[in-house]
């Protein structure tokens, strides 16, 4: 989509010229035959809260759209907001495309969304609190024991262990789809280290320049808050001894990782230093920065690195990108880690079905916002029925994310599903199967002229003393057509999300 | 700040400023080969002397030297490769320098691996050169105007004028290895049209005839570049922005230099205080230089002991190390420093 060229003046929009140039922008849109659309109800007839969007941007003529998008992907290119991919050294950075299209929400909508996503967090939370004490919910039998303890994310080392605030989740991305009758389902919860957030608030800087006046006409919820809230969020976890103001600090794996330069983008939005584990060593079981000063006391880290890498004596003993000792000095209490120790077990995609469990378990609440149906191979019944429909459903590898480890039953050769059946059964722990969830179409740019592609949602959800949900969130859309697959690794790209504060 | 961040700022504007440096070395050799016969072997293989540079690949020629100091990524201190680590650098530290700043390097380096770079350089080459020299110069203007002048800034600044000392220094030194036709062509038009050219690289040329209106070039051209006090690109002016720098750093007034760094800088500051562009030629210009740049390379190597190379143990801030001070002290009486320093 995004034209790398060398010199960012050339950048053309050369090829598309049989589009033709003249027509106004929806003229020709065709929402997709069975998916959802998130601006027309049908062709040419916008959902209402959509209309204060659709109705001056579809004033523009295709010409007029093609400058500014020209504008906008020379604003990325210079601006370098990219990610890396793992080749060779010219081609390291892509830009992750951006369209310009943006994915609104309904006002009235979002409001239902935010309190299932806080009822959700507040439930996870409380079972990773559980979880390293008691074990009531293991104990009452709601969630499977062996189901957890089995968990790669399971880490034993936090049992019996108090986080500040007893919070564990400081920042989730939540990955919600919305299906054909357009109601949103949670397809997972990212309670490790979820990265996108950047986008978002880059995503919106370059919309706003590109389209200065589409805001006026639409009130679009604001997402610049996040950087204050999540700096709020880490003071407000801080240890008790901790100076005043406390010193944070994020802990990179280092510019080679591919979510480098959203590390960069927040440490610069929050004012805070950027580390690796280089730049930190453990002494008398507090933590330290190395500084041309001498060492400086860390009190709050948020942490960008896998559990596996935080600390060699603990964890995986070759990783390079930690600290030693960094976890004595955790369970001292003399530094807090963001997110936590041990929370991908909350996220792990077979603990998922239980979700909705633990939300009456801990809450005595119905969720507000429902999960995807889900056949848990571990257990039999539905392992065999994942066996006998593996060319319905998608299946996931528990422990995956960034869409690896998938196999999309409907679209996958017998030899892939054969392979995958092979898998399942070797180690069923391992896998999930789920029907295939059309997702929400929303008009995106293409070779073809507007057209629809598929879309998810992951709304950032904040916490520390309090809570709070980023109104809007990261919009992925699939490129090409007919994709499901929206991660970003997979070739996906990204919409500015719009909560419409006058939509009905 | 974090010593590793310390560190790319550091070389982010070292690498810059070496990339100008590059581009002025070769338009000067370019502007002497305009006016002058000098034989083949001569013309431009005294630049790769200068840059250190004993293997490269094929004839010295002049597209071959040109290209391989400009283009070729084998060779890290070719422009490219500096543009290259300059950048790198800067995304390293993405949070520490401006956006300004980031957006500008990246344009420019998007822009050095653009058809439009290499058609430039093919079409125009002085143009060419001019347009690397303002890529460091607009750089330095926008971290000027939008960064804190805070320790970050020193670093830049640091490193900006210790390659800039450097360099002046190496380009000084090409008048020796650009070899007169016979020894009577001293001061001929031919010597003077050396210089010029030379003081015309480091764009010393008018501000040379305003501070020694009437001074033929020759011996007093050098003696501009090394120890005029207030031309910009002369080596003391260098070295004492870098004194200043390194004391904003470390907090200490001028006449306690306090730690190594500001140690070694202090020792080459004051020689050039005590010695007269006379002792250069008696040593022989080249000698000299070379030993001058030899002791840039120390304050380097001290700079990063200093500051880049903190070991985990070190006491807080709040307490500067009293026993290694003290221990330093010993050795600069018992003259262990001034040993170091003249070798």
């Amino acid at each position: 989509m995004v034209r790398h060229s060398g010199q960012p003046e050339t950048v053309t929009t050369a090829g598309e010229r049989q589009i033709g140039l003249d027509g106004r922008l929806f003229a020709n849109y065709q929402p997709h035959a069975t998916a959802w659309d998130e601006l027309f109800l049908a062709p040419g007839r916008p959902h209402d809260h959509c209309r204060p969007l659709v109705d001056p941007l579809g004033q523009l003529l295709v010409e007029e759209f093609q400058q500014r998008r020209a504008s906008a992907d020379l604003a990325f290119v210079n601006q370098g907001i990219t990610f890396s991919v793992y080749a060779d050294r010219r081609g390291v950075e892509k830009i992750f495309p951006f369209d310009l299209i943006p994915r609104p929400v309904a006002g009235t909508e979002w409001k239902v969304l935010e309190l299932g996503l806080l009822q959700r967090i507040q439930a996870l939370n409380l079972f990773l609190h559980d979880l390293y004490h008691e074990q009531r919910i293991l104990k009452e039998g709601v969630i499977p024991e062996g189901l957890v303890v089995r968990s790669k994310a399971y880490r034993p080392e936090m049992i019996g262990f108090n986080p500040p605030g007893r919070q564990y989740l400081h920042v989730v991305g939540t990955d919600l789809v919305r299906d054909t009758n357009g109601r949103f389902l949670v397809l997972e919860d990212n309670g490790r280290t979820p990265s996108g957030v950047s986008y978002v608030l880059e995503n919106r800087m370059v919309m706003k320049k590109v389209f200065p006046q589409l805001f006026q006409h639409c009130r679009v919820r604001r997402v610049e808050d996040y950087p204050h809230r999540l700096r709020e969020a880490l003071c407000s976890v801080a240890p008790a001894a901790a100076g005043d103001p406390p010193c944070l600090v994020l802990l990179s794996p280092g510019p080679y990782n591919s979510a480098y330069f959203e590390h960069s983008f927040l440490a610069r939005h929050l004012g805070i230093e950027l580390v690796l584990g280089q730049d930190l060593f453990v002494d008398d079981d507090k933590v330290f920065l190395k500084t041309t000063h001498g060492p400086q006391r860390v009190d709050v880290i948020y942490r960008r690195i896998d559990d596996d890498f935080l600390d060699p004596k603990v964890f995986r003993s070759d990783s390079l990108l930690g600290v030693p000792d960094l976890i004595r000095a955790y369970r001292a209490g003399n530094v807090t880690l963001a997110n936590a120790v041990g929370t991908g077990v909350a996220d792990d995609k077979a603990i998922y079905p239980f979700v909705e469990d633990m939300i009456r378990f801990y809450l005595s609440e119905e969720a507000i916002l429902k999960n995807v149906p889900t056949y848990i191979c571990a257990r039999p019944d539905d392992r065999a029925y994942v066996l006998d429909h593996l060319d319905q459903l998608v299946v996931k590898a528990v422990n995956e994310s960034g869409g690896y480890g998938m196999l999309m039953g409907p679209f996958a050769s017998a030899q892939e599903r054969a392979e995958f059946s092979e898998k399942i059964q070797a180690n069923p722990r391992n896998y999930i199967g789920q029907p295939i969830v059309t997702l929400s179409a929303c008009p995106t740019w293409t070779e073809e002229g507007l057209a629809p592609r598929h879309v998810d949602l992951r709304p950032y959800i904040v916490s520390g003393k309090s809570v709070w949900v980023l109104p809007g969130g990261l919009t992925r859309t699939a490129l090409v057509k007919g994709s499901l697959v929206v991660n970003s690794s997979q070739g996906g790209g990204s919409k500015d999300t719009w909560v419409m504060e006058n939509g009905r | 700040m974090i010593s590793r961040v310390a560190e790319h700022c550091f070389w982010m504007s070292r690498y810059l400023e070496r990339a100008e440096n590059t581009a002025r070395v070769l338009e000067v050799n370019q502007t002497l080969l305009l006016d002058f016969e000098v034989p083949l072997e001569q013309q431009w293989k005294p630049l790769l002397i200068i840059s250190g540079i004993h293997d490269m690949p094929g004839e010295p020629d002049a597209e071959t030297v040109q290209n391989y100091l400009t283009w070729e990524t084998a060779n890290p201190s070719s422009i490219a490769s500096s543009l290259q680590s300059a950048r790198e650098n800067a995304r390293i530290i993405r949070e520490v320098i401006s956006a300004d700043m980031w957006e500008r390097l990246n344009y420019y380096y998007l822009w050095m691996h653009s058809p439009a770079a290499s058609n430039l350089y093919q079409r125009n080459r002085s143009e060419f050169y001019n347009q690397i020299k303002r890529i460091n110069q607009l750089i330095h203007g926008i971290s000027e105007g939008t960064m804190a002048h805070g320790e970050a800034w020193e670093f830049f600044m640091l490193g900006r004028y210790l390659e800039r000392a450097c360099q002046t220094a190496r380009i000084l030194d090409v008048k020796y290895h650009i070899l007169l036709p016979t020894p009577e062509h001293i001061g001929t038009p031919v010597d003077n049209a050396h210089w010029v050219a030379i003081l015309t690289s480091c764009s010393g040329y008018e501000p040379y005839h305003k501070q020694r209106p009437g001074a033929d070039p020759g011996v007093a051209v050098a003696d501009f570049l090394i120890f005029d006090p207030i031309f910009p690109r002369s080596v003391r002016h260098c070295l004492r922005t870098c004194q200043a720098a390194a004391h904003a750093i470390s907090g200490r007034p001028l006449s306690q230099p306090g730690n190594e760094a500001g140690r070694t800088l202090q020792e080459l500051v004051g020689w050039l205080q005590l010695v007269h562009i006379e002792d250069f030629i008696r040593a022989g210009l080249h000698e000299a230089l070379t030993s001058v740049i030899n002791r840039i390379h120390a304050i380097g190597d001290a700079i990063r002991r200093t500051y880049f190379d903190v070991g985990p143990h070190l006491p807080p801030a709040a307490c500067p190390p009293p026993a290694s001070e003290s221990q330093d002290l010993e050795k600069a009486a018992t003259g262990q420093y001034q040993t170091q320093s003249a070798s």
